[in-house]
């Protein structure tokens, strides 16, 4: 395969992996909280976004090997793990990397969830709404203009789950707001 | 110094735990010994109505530190050892004046639970844990924070701990019935000449408990055993049978925390039920949904059924709690909603001829205050 064709085909699985990492934190930020949706609806979400997740990464494992084999610009193996060592666009290619390692992480901890305490678990997952924007960052600044179904993908991405993330703020439910206010009563 | 180990003493007296749950103190003390648990003694009252271990720690307090010591392993590094009251009662200031280390648990219902006492201790909220497995081997609270090995013993059963090592086995054997052996306190209250802590024994005939006090005061219809986790009975189902496991498991009930109240009879006990049902569900502790969830709607109904004017709703709210009150029994991490399905099982046992009598403006205790 040339190189060109390996960088079309990085670009590509970028804008998707972009595009499943949206909707896999859209599916997360409604069933944070477990306020919605109730009960089979549930399952079936949260199944997708444990299983979008994983398909996710095979994109995305596809979009970073492409892009270091590629020869078409100079990004370094090392670069797939540690921030801002690549030679081509050190920033944006060093966000893709930041957000990668936060991945990473939050994949890792998912996948020993049951060995691990949940609060750290928990906190790892956090992270997820620090992962998301800088891939989208990454996204945006590495679609080139000339092709502005790339970068308009990006913006619905960007506007879908800042949609997403803000409506998770805002909602409450009564189950909630009850264990909210009992836990603030006194108990030590 | 007796030949016999502390632990072989108790299981041969056959001494269970004075907190209500009645667990064999030897199979207890035994885990604490293999753990070196660290040890709260719980003086808290938790229960509606208890009072006995303010009275333990008024009067035997010496003897509760004796049985302390009893209990704890020997060796060279001591496990701590905390006591447990509500925060400001008397019984948190009489041990303080002792020199105790205090863990002045908040005076609410389910925070005097054993898991939430542990919980507190670890400095989290007073809060029940569940129990993966018994805390006397260490664990994790729901957060993931590490608990130590801790046990909690009942401050009535560490007096008994220490009687079993003054007077022996066999003399607190001999004392209640074969199942149930040895002394016990129980909390007299409510409608009768005498309250007070009464010191007595499982078996004991409640004719016998009442003349203890001094007589029920006249008109007495009906008596709480057990406070809100206990049952209520009506007065002549309590005449005919004993204090003990067997007299009180025809009616769902168990001596438990030790405490018998005769209702006034100048108030209507649907009301009075009915005031446990609002103050238990304002007792959840939010963490698991049949409670925080269920508690409030039982109590809901049960208002609901006080205040019905129409047989037909009655009937329809009596069926729905009906069905609620067997929902939430053994699905919380303690055993609070459990409790509280007793309660509510047993006064739709005893009351529902009074509450249907409500539905026609009738209430045979006169001082109804709700409007028929």
């Amino acid at each position: 395969m040339s190189g060109e064709l390996l960088w079309y085909l990085s670009r590509a699985t970028g804008v998707v992996s972009l595009v499943l990492l949206t909707i896999v934190v859209a599916l997360g930020t409604v069933t944070a909280g477990r306020r919605n949706p109730h009960g089979p609806n549930a399952t079936v979400v949260m199944a997708m976004h444990r299983w979008l997740s994983l398909g996710m990464s095979a994109f995305l494992i596809t979009h970073i090997g492409t892009a270091i084999v590629d020869g078409y610009v100079t990004i370094g193996w090392l670069s797939v793990l540690v921030p801002f060592t690549s030679g081509y666009e050190t920033l944006w290619v060093g966000l893709g990397t930041l957000a990668v390692d936060l991945l990473v992480a939050v994949i890792a901890t998912s996948l020993l969830r049951h060995r691990i305490p949940e609060r750290t678990w928990r906190l790892v997952h956090w992270f997820a709404y620090a992962m998301w924007p800088i891939a989208v960052v990454h996204g945006f600044a590495m679609g080139t203009a000339d092709q502005p179904l790339l970068r308009y993908t990006t913006i619905a991405c960007g506007i879908a789950g800042a949609a997403c993330a803000a409506w998770r703020l805002v909602n409450t439910s009564a189950d909630r707001e009850q264990r909210r206010a009992i836990a603030a009563q006194e108990w030590t | 110094m007796s030949a016999m180990s502390i632990l072989d003493e108790l299981a041969e007296a056959g001494l269970t735990g004075r907190g209500g749950a009645g667990f064999p103190a030897a199979v207890k003390v035994r885990a604490a010994h293999e753990n070196r648990a660290a040890l709260i003694v719980n003086c808290c009252d938790g229960e509606v109505g208890a009072v006995k271990d303010g009275w333990v720690v008024a009067h035997h307090l010496p003897q509760v530190r004796a049985g302390v010591e009893l209990v704890l392993p020997t060796g060279r590094r001591r496990p701590p050892v905390v006591y447990a009251a509500h925060r400001g009662s008397a019984t948190a200031a009489r041990l303080r004046e002792d020199g105790l280390d205090v863990l002045e648990a908040p005076p609410r219902y389910v925070s005097s639970e054993e898991t939430a006492l542990i919980s507190l201790w670890h400095g989290g909220h007073a809060r029940p844990m569940t129990k993966r497995e018994p805390f006397v081997r260490g664990g994790r609270d729901s957060q993931g924070r590490r608990i130590r090995p801790t046990v909690v013993l009942n401050a009535e059963t560490l007096w008994r701990v220490a009687q079993v090592r003054a007077h022996g086995p066999a003399w607190f054997a001999a004392q209640g019935t074969p199942a149930e052996p040895g002394p016990r306190l129980l909390a007299v209250r409510g409608a009768v000449t005498a309250p007070g802590v009464l010191e007595t024994a499982a078996g004991m005939p409640f004719p016998a408990i009442f003349e203890a006090a001094r007589g029920l005061r006249p008109g007495v219809e009906y008596v709480l055993v057990g406070g809100l986790g206990g049952v209520l009975l009506s007065r002549w189902e309590a005449e005919s049978t004993t204090w003990s496991t067997p007299g009180l498991a025809p009616f769902g009930g168990t001596p438990g925390p030790g405490i018998v109240e005769a209702l006034d009879p100048a108030r209507c006990p649907a009301q009075v039920i009915a005031e446990l049902l609002a103050y238990g569900a304002g007792e959840s502790a939010g963490q698991c949904g049949p409670c925080m969830f269920g508690l409030p709607s039982i109590a809901a109904d049960w208002a609901e059924l006080t205040d019905a004017a129409h047989p037909a709703a009655f009937e329809t709210t009596l069926a729905r709690l009906r069905a609620r009150v067997g929902l939430v029994a053994g699905r919380g991490a303690c055993r609070h909603p459990d409790g509280v399905a007793r309660l509510t099982a047993s006064a739709l046992r005893t009351l529902t001829p009074h509450l249907r009598d409500h539905t026609h403006g009738r209430c045979t205790a006169r001082s109804l205050t709700h409007a028929h």
